[in-house]
C-alpha cells in the first residue's frame, strides 16, 4: 500500500493526500514533521536526504518533492485524466504547478508561518503585510485566468487544480483582508465540493 | 520556428537555450528583461501575465515557467533520454528539477544578489554569510547525490535535471565567496563542460 509521511496541516502533504484520494488509491499516512519531528533521523534521511515532507513509498519506490510526487501518482494512476495525455495540455498543467512552487507559494509562506506557526507575540506584522499585498496581486492574475475556465487548464480537472488549490485553500482561510475575487471563489467552491478533497481541505486551518 | 523571449544572462532563459542546443532545435531569440526590452508592457503580459522570462512561442502555443518549457521541449522531440516517459524514471528527474527550483535557487538568491549583482538592497553582512552557508549546504547535497550516481544528478546518464543543476553549479563557482572542496561537484563541472551547449550557455564566463 502507498505510504505517505507528513503531518496533514502541511500544505505540501495536503497535495499528495488529495491526489491519492482523487485517484482512489488506498494509502497509509504517517505523521511526521512539525511537532511530530522525525525528519532528522538516519532512517528518514536515508529515504529523503533533504529531510522534508511529504515523502512517499509506493511499492518500494521512494520519492520526495511534493509536485514531483503529484506528477508521479497522476502519471502512473491517472494518465489521461489528472495527467493530460496531450503534450501541450500537460505543459499547461505543469506550468501552473511550477508557478505554485516558485511564485505563489514563496509569496504566501511568510503569512502562513506568521499567522499559523508562531505564537502571536513572535509575529512579524511587516512580513504578513508584505505577503498579503503580494498574494493579493497574484490572486488578481488568477481571477483573470479563471474567467471563462471551469478549471485551471480549461474544461478538465487536472493535477494542477490540486496543487494550486491547496495553496488557495490556505490563502482564502487565513485571517487576512482580501479583495473579493468571485471567479477564484467559484473555483475554490468547486474544489471543496469534490469528495476527494475533504481530508486535505478541512477547516479550521492549523 | 520556435521563438524564445528572454535575455541570455538570465539563469532561467539559459536552461531553455542550452536545451535547444542539446535538441539541435533552431530558434529565434528576443532579448527581454531588465536592461533589455521591458516585460511589464501590455503586449508582453498578454503572453505571460507574470511579466517574467523566459516565454516560449511554438506557433500558436505560448508557454512560460522555465522548467515546464524544458519538459515540453524534451517531450515534443521525444527525447526520453532527457526526460523518461515511464513514471518512475521521470519522477527521479523531476524531483531534482523541483528541488532546484524551490530549494537550491532560494538558497543562493541573497548571496548572489549581494556578491555578483552588488545590489544595494542585499548588503546585510549577516544575511550574506547565512546565504553563503545555506548555498554551500545545498551544494553538499549535490555532492552526496553525485557521489552516489558517480556521473549525473539522476543517475548514469545526462537528463534535464543536469541542465538546471548544471547552471546552478556554474553560478556557485562564479560567485566570489568561500567554498568547501566538493570533488564530485568539481568532476561534474568538468564533465558538463564537454557539452557544447553548456560551454555556450552555461560555463560561458557569465555568472
Amino acid at each position: 500500500m502507498l505510504k505517505i509521511w507528513g503531518r496533514l496541516n502541511s500544505l505540501n502533504v495536503k497535495k499528495v493526500v488529495w491526489c491519492a484520494a482523487e485517484l482512489g488509491l488506498p494509502f497509509e499516512r504517517i505523521d511526521a514533521g512539525g511537532p511530530f519531528g522525525g525528519l532528522d533521523t538516519p532512517e528518514f534521511l536515508a529515504r529523503n536526504p533533504n529531510g522534508t515532507i511529504p515523502l512517499i513509498d509506493d511499492d518500494g519506490f521512494t520519492l520526495w518533492e511534493s509536485n514531483a510526487i503529484v506528477r508521479y501518482l497522476a502519471a502512473k494512476y491517472g494518465h489521461g485524466s489528472l495527467y493530460p495525455d496531450d503534450l501541450q495540455q500537460r505543459a499547461d498543467a505543469d506550468r501552473w504547478m511550477d508557478w505554485q512552487a516558485t511564485v505563489f507559494n514563496p509569496a504566501l509562506v511568510p503569512a502562513i508561518y506568521n499567522l499559523l506557526r508562531v505564537p502571536p507575540e513572535q509575529r512579524s506584522q511587516d512580513a504578513i503585510d508584505t505577503a498579503r499585498v503580494k498574494v493579493d496581486r497574484l490572486a488578481s492574475l488568477l481571477e483573470q485566468h479563471l474567467t471563462g475556465r471551469t478549471w485551471l487548464t480549461g474544461k478538465c480537472f487536472t493535477m494542477a487544480d490540486i496543487v494550486l488549490g491547496c495553496s488557495v485553500h490556505l490563502w482564502l482561510n487565513l485571517p487576512l483582508e482580501r479583495t473579493s475575487r468571485p471567479e477564484l471563489e467559484r473555483w475554490y467552491a468547486a474544489l471543496r465540493a469534490r469528495p476527494a478533497s475533504t481530508e486535505a481541505l478541512q477547516l479550521p486551518l492549523s | 520556428m520556435l521563438k524564445i523571449l528572454g535575455k541570455s544572462s538570465s539563469i532561467n532563459v539559459r536552461k531553455v537555450l542550452w536545451l535547444c542546443e542539446e535538441l539541435g532545435l533552431p530558434y529565434e531569440q528576443e532579448q527581454y528583461g531588465s536592461g533589455f526590452q521591458a516585460t511589464d508592457t501590455p503586449e508582453f503580459m498578454a503572453l505571460n501575465p507574470n511579466a517574467m522570462v523566459p516565454v516560449l512561442i511554438d506557433d500558436d502555443f505560448v508557454l512560460w515557467e522555465s522548467n515546464t518549457i524544458c519538459r515540453y521541449l524534451a517531450g515534443r522531440e521525444q527525447r526520453f533520454d532527457l526526460l523518461p516517459g515511464a513514471p518512475r524514471g521521470r519522477a527521479l528527474v523531476e524531483k531534482w528539477m523541483d528541488w532546484q527550483a524551490t530549494e537550491l535557487n532560494n538558497s543562493w538568491r541573497y548571496a548572489f544578489m549581494a556578491l555578483v549583482r552588488r545590489s544595494p538592497a542585499h548588503a546585510d553582512p549577516e544575511a550574506i554569510e547565512a546565504g553563503v552557508a545555506g548555498w554551500n549546504r545545498h551544494m553538499a547535497m549535490v555532492e552526496a547525490q553525485l557521489s552516489r550516481t558517480g556521473a549525473y544528478i539522476a543517475g548514469a546518464s545526462f537528463t534535464l535535471a543536469d541542465i538546471v543543476i548544471g547552471l546552478s553549479t556554474h553560478r556557485w563557482y562564479m560567485t566570489p565567496m568561500p567554498r568547501p572542496a566538493l570533488p564530485a561537484v568539481a568532476a561534474y563541472y568538468e564533465r558538463l563542460s564537454e557539452r557544447p551547449g553548456y560551454r555556450l550557455h552555461g560555463r560561458n564566463g557569465t555568472p
